[in-house]
């Protein structure tokens, strides 16, 4: 960018005309210099807005969550780029995992407090049977989408070491935090629901 | 454990090189040789500590240790060992440890090759040299940290990015970051002259090797690009004008204009401002593009990981940018040319023409990238200039630098007479004048043929020097004609390295006009043994196939290619799509290519139904693609040539040395 006023003039343009000498020639000279400052400071004026505009909406770079699609129970679709701008708790489960158990009356609960909030909830039923995940849900009460993760799909993406894991993902799309096993308690679901909570 | 070790030692590496800036800059301000030994010591030693983590870090990708979020971001269990080796610059942390790996080898091969030489110069190159490690690693240690660990140990990485995953993907960005590094060499020797105000010819002279290097590396990873692009995206084009590419393409333009008006400088002594902005705008267009592309300032098809980086590198920039353009006003009386332009018929000037297009498609292209960033600025909305912006401007400009290239080594330099000129140009223009008539009956596309008809001139006057060359070597020693050329590009390997380079261009020329103007395509849909005819060729569906790999499934179309006339079989092609376990919704595209010098059949599989009866698939026959690739090996081959250490001319540094110490 900054070639450009350097270039235009006389066709067979040497270094002369760009040398401080007397009188009108050394004016001529700062004046030059002048528009190449200026044009630059321009150049990196919009870089900079440009910079902070995008910083502004970007995910950290603590790892974006894996895509995901899931079919829930109720015949309803739901993939990870719907879910962009709300916090999400994906949590993988199974009927036949005991400990899961130990959470399921926790996530629900937390589901109908937060669901006015910006925060889904999102169940992936890992290697199960199907009539035997919905005796679950109903034994539990669940009612936030939960289905079927078709061929482990999901549960390969993500690596997961087993059932329950749950990942917590900001409204960006980037996991804040993994649970391996059951989460204990309100306390720490209230920690980890703050980091992914939309702004208000 | 051990990449605690890594961090630390990038944090050593840091203030070692903060150190090496420091006593380079001191050390050639006072002229103390200890202190400059010193400096010379700091580059050895940040390279050494550099090596050591890239090291730990390639440990972590092919030890699948998934603890750190760079390995479990960009790695899996099942990724062949070659990809996982690879990974290192598969994504921001890595890429950039990658880039100071380079950047630190490069400064050590520049050191150790200089260290009795350019006395005056040498602290400040590696004063320039550090200060850009400094900048690199500070975003290493405090913003992208290779090292930067889970919270969790996971079982299994996420899988490196599946268009990642291509031989030639692996080499490219290997070829595209030495060449950017690279050029940081030339950057810090005129940075070297101006501060010490040593501005005679003696930095150009050195630089010119050390630009051509990295400049035959950039034009590789172009290349690669390109025909990664081809190969691999499917849509039958090589080029997009997309703003990574554009950013890749750009510093390729400074620096090879700068190679050419080094030369006048050389010669003639002028043009030595243009040479500093010349080099730095090169510098400063790796840098920008760098920065737009990793920040996301620019959209882009390419896909890099965004992170923080991008404030430190504007910081960066402001401060190359600024600090180089008060050196060059205050150098201003220094720079002043020894001799003016004679003439218009002369050497220097048909190359100063050159590099005015060369700027002039700089120019356009820069502007067209940050087009729709400056559009959104000040509209609110995001307006993109597409390929045909960039086709239409920079076509002719392109067109008119090859009709330069011809011009240009015809000419003499200060003068050439008419009769020379005639004499020169009769058998260029002939050529010029046949092969655009010719290629308009057989073609029938205006633009095409002009396209053709000037890189027919300008391949007609390589040819007509070549051979001149040749016969002149035989009217005095009688060598035959092998032997003759391989004494012409060993004793005047500039010249006849260059014209080779010149050749390569012609020829990546014709496969773009080829591609551009005579490509035919077709949509269709076979059932198993139908066939489609398309430009002279008869396509046959023979059925689908599915092959297991360790982290995918490959679904390959059995295609069979028959000349339409003759009805003979050509060969067989299986144009593939790839489904990678991790990520099932992000199929690659393998195209089904048969390649000649005069067309290649390329055909890509968008789909197939599940019995594997029918597939659909889109087909392109591209003219004359080949060339492009071949232009790329002779390129590399001119390159080598020019740059290749001539046997005659060795100078002795004995002088300037002595001087040196006298501190004269």
């Amino acid at each position: 960018m900054s070639l450009d006023p350097l270039l235009t003039g006389d066709p067979l343009l040497t270094d002369d005309t760009l040398l401080p000498a007397e009188g009108p020639q050394k004016r001529s000279v700062y004046i030059w210099q002048g528009a190449i400052v200026l044009v630059l400071l321009l150049l990196f004026a919009g870089l900079g807005f440009q910079l902070w505009r995008t910083n502004h909406a970007e995910q950290r770079a603590a790892g974006s969550a894996p895509a995901f699609t899931v079919t829930t129970f109720d015949g309803e679709t739901i993939s990870s780029a719907d879910l962009l701008g709300k916090g999400v708790v994906l949590n993988f489960w199974a009927s036949w995992c005991d400990p899961c158990r130990e959470e399921a009356d926790l996530l629900q609960a937390n589901w109908e407090r937060e669901r006015e909030n910006g925060i889904v909830f999102v169940g992936l039923d890992y290697l199960d049977q199907e009539p035997a995940a919905l005796a679950y849900m109903e034994e539990f009460g669940i009612t936030y989408p939960s289905g079927q993760d078709l061929q482990s799909n999901a549960a390969r993406r993500y690596g997961i070491k087993g059932v329950p894991e749950t990942f917590f993902i900001n409204p960006e799309g980037a996991i804040t935090e993994i649970v391996i096993g059951p989460i204990t308690g309100q306390a720490r679901m209230d920690t980890l629901l703050d980091e992914i909570r939309p702004v208000q | 454990m051990i990449f605690d070790v890594g961090h630390l030692l990038l944090i050593t590496a840091l203030l070692l090189a903060i150190f090496g800036v420091v006593v380079a800059f001191w050390g050639g301000h006072t002229r103390n040789v200890k202190l400059v030994a010193s400096s010379f010591n700091a580059v050895y030693a940040t390279f050494a500590l550099v090596a050591l983590a890239a090291v730990i870090l390639w440990y972590g990708l092919l030890g699948d240790h998934f603890e750190l979020s760079y390995v479990w971001n960009h790695s899996e269990i099942a990724l062949p060992n070659f990809y996982k080796f690879a990974a290192l610059w598969g994504g921001q942390a890595g890429s950039l440890l990658f880039w100071v790996l380079i950047l630190t080898a490069f400064g050590t091969a520049v050191a150790l090759q200089n260290r009795n030489k350019h006395q005056v110069l040498m602290p400040y190159v590696n004063g320039v040299l550090m200060f850009t490690s400094v900048f690199f690693l500070t975003l290493l240690v405090f913003a992208a940290s290779p090292f930067e660990r889970v919270a969790f140990v996971p079982a299994d990485g996420q899988g490196l990015n599946p268009l990642l995953q291509n031989y030639w993907m692996v080499i490219h960005p290997v070829m595209l970051y030495l060449g950017y590094v690279g050029l940081a060499v030339p950057f810090a020797f005129a940075g070297a002259a101006l501060i010490s105000r040593k501005l005679d010819n003696e930095w150009v002279r050195t630089v010119r090797r050390w630009t051509l290097i990295p400049w035959l590396f950039l034009s590789l990873g172009i290349i690669m690009g390109s025909q990664w692009a081809y190969m691999e995206l499917g849509w039958g084009g090589y080029w997009a004008w997309d703003p990574v590419e554009n950013a890749s393409f750009l510093p390729w333009l400074t620096a090879t204009a700068f190679l050419h008006s080094i030369i006048i400088q050389e010669q003639r002594g002028i043009l030595k401002v243009w040479n500093m902005v010349l080099i730095w705008a090169t510098y400063f267009l790796v840098i920008l593009g760098t920065f737009t592309t990793r920040s996301g300032v620019l959209e882009s098809v390419h896909a890099f990981a965004r992170s923080n980086v991008g404030v430190y590198f504007l910081v960066f920039l402001i401060i190359v940018v600024f600090s180089f353009l008060y050196l060059l006003f205050t150098r201003l009386p220094l720079l002043k040319a020894e001799q003016p332009i004679d003439s218009y018929m002369s050497r220097e000037a048909a190359f100063l023409a050159n590099n005015w297009v060369f700027a002039a498609i700089a120019f356009a292209t820069l502007w067209g990238t940050f087009f729709p960033m400056f559009s959104e600025l000040l509209t609110g909305q995001r307006i993109s200039v597409a390929a045909p912006f960039f086709n239409k401007v920079n076509g002719p400009l392109f067109m008119l630098l090859v009709i330069l290239m011809g011009v240009g080594p015809l000419m003499g330099w200060r003068h050439t007479s008419a009769a020379s000129l005639r004499k020169q140009f009769v058998w260029p223009l002939i050529a010029m004048v046949v092969i655009g008539v010719v290629t308009y009956f057989v073609g029938r596309s205006i633009f095409a043929s002009l396209g053709l008809a000037v890189l027919a001139f300008a391949a007609a006057t390589i040819v007509q020097e070549y051979v001149r060359g040749l016969m002149a070597r035989r009217a005095t020693t009688n060598e035959n004609y092998l032997v003759a050329m391989g004494n012409l590009w060993r004793r005047n390997g500039r010249r006849y390295g260059g014209y080779l380079v010149h050749l390569s261009i012609v020829m990546i020329g014709v496969a773009v006009v080829g591609n551009e103007f005579y490509q035919q395509t077709t949509n269709v849909t076979l059932a198993r043994g139908e066939v489609v005819q398309l430009g002279g060729f008869d396509i046959e569906f023979g059925g689908m196939r599915v092959e297991n790999e360790s982290n995918r499934d490959v679904y390959a179309a059995q295609v069979t290619i028959f000349d339409t006339d003759s009805g003979k079989q050509l060969g067989e092609i299986a144009p593939s799509r790839n489904v990678y376990f991790k990520t099932p919704d992000m199929p690659t595209s393998e195209v089904g290519l048969r390649m000649t010098p005069i067309q290649d059949v390329y055909v890509v599989l968008n789909g197939w139904d599940d019995t594997g009866n029918s597939a659909t698939f889109t087909i392109y026959i591209n003219p004359l693609t080949m060339w492009m690739w071949i232009g790329g090996l002779v390129l590399m081959l001119g390159t080598l040539i020019a740059s290749w250490p001539s046997p005659t001319r060795r100078r002795s540094e004995t002088f300037s040395a002595v001087a040196y110490a006298t501190g004269d």
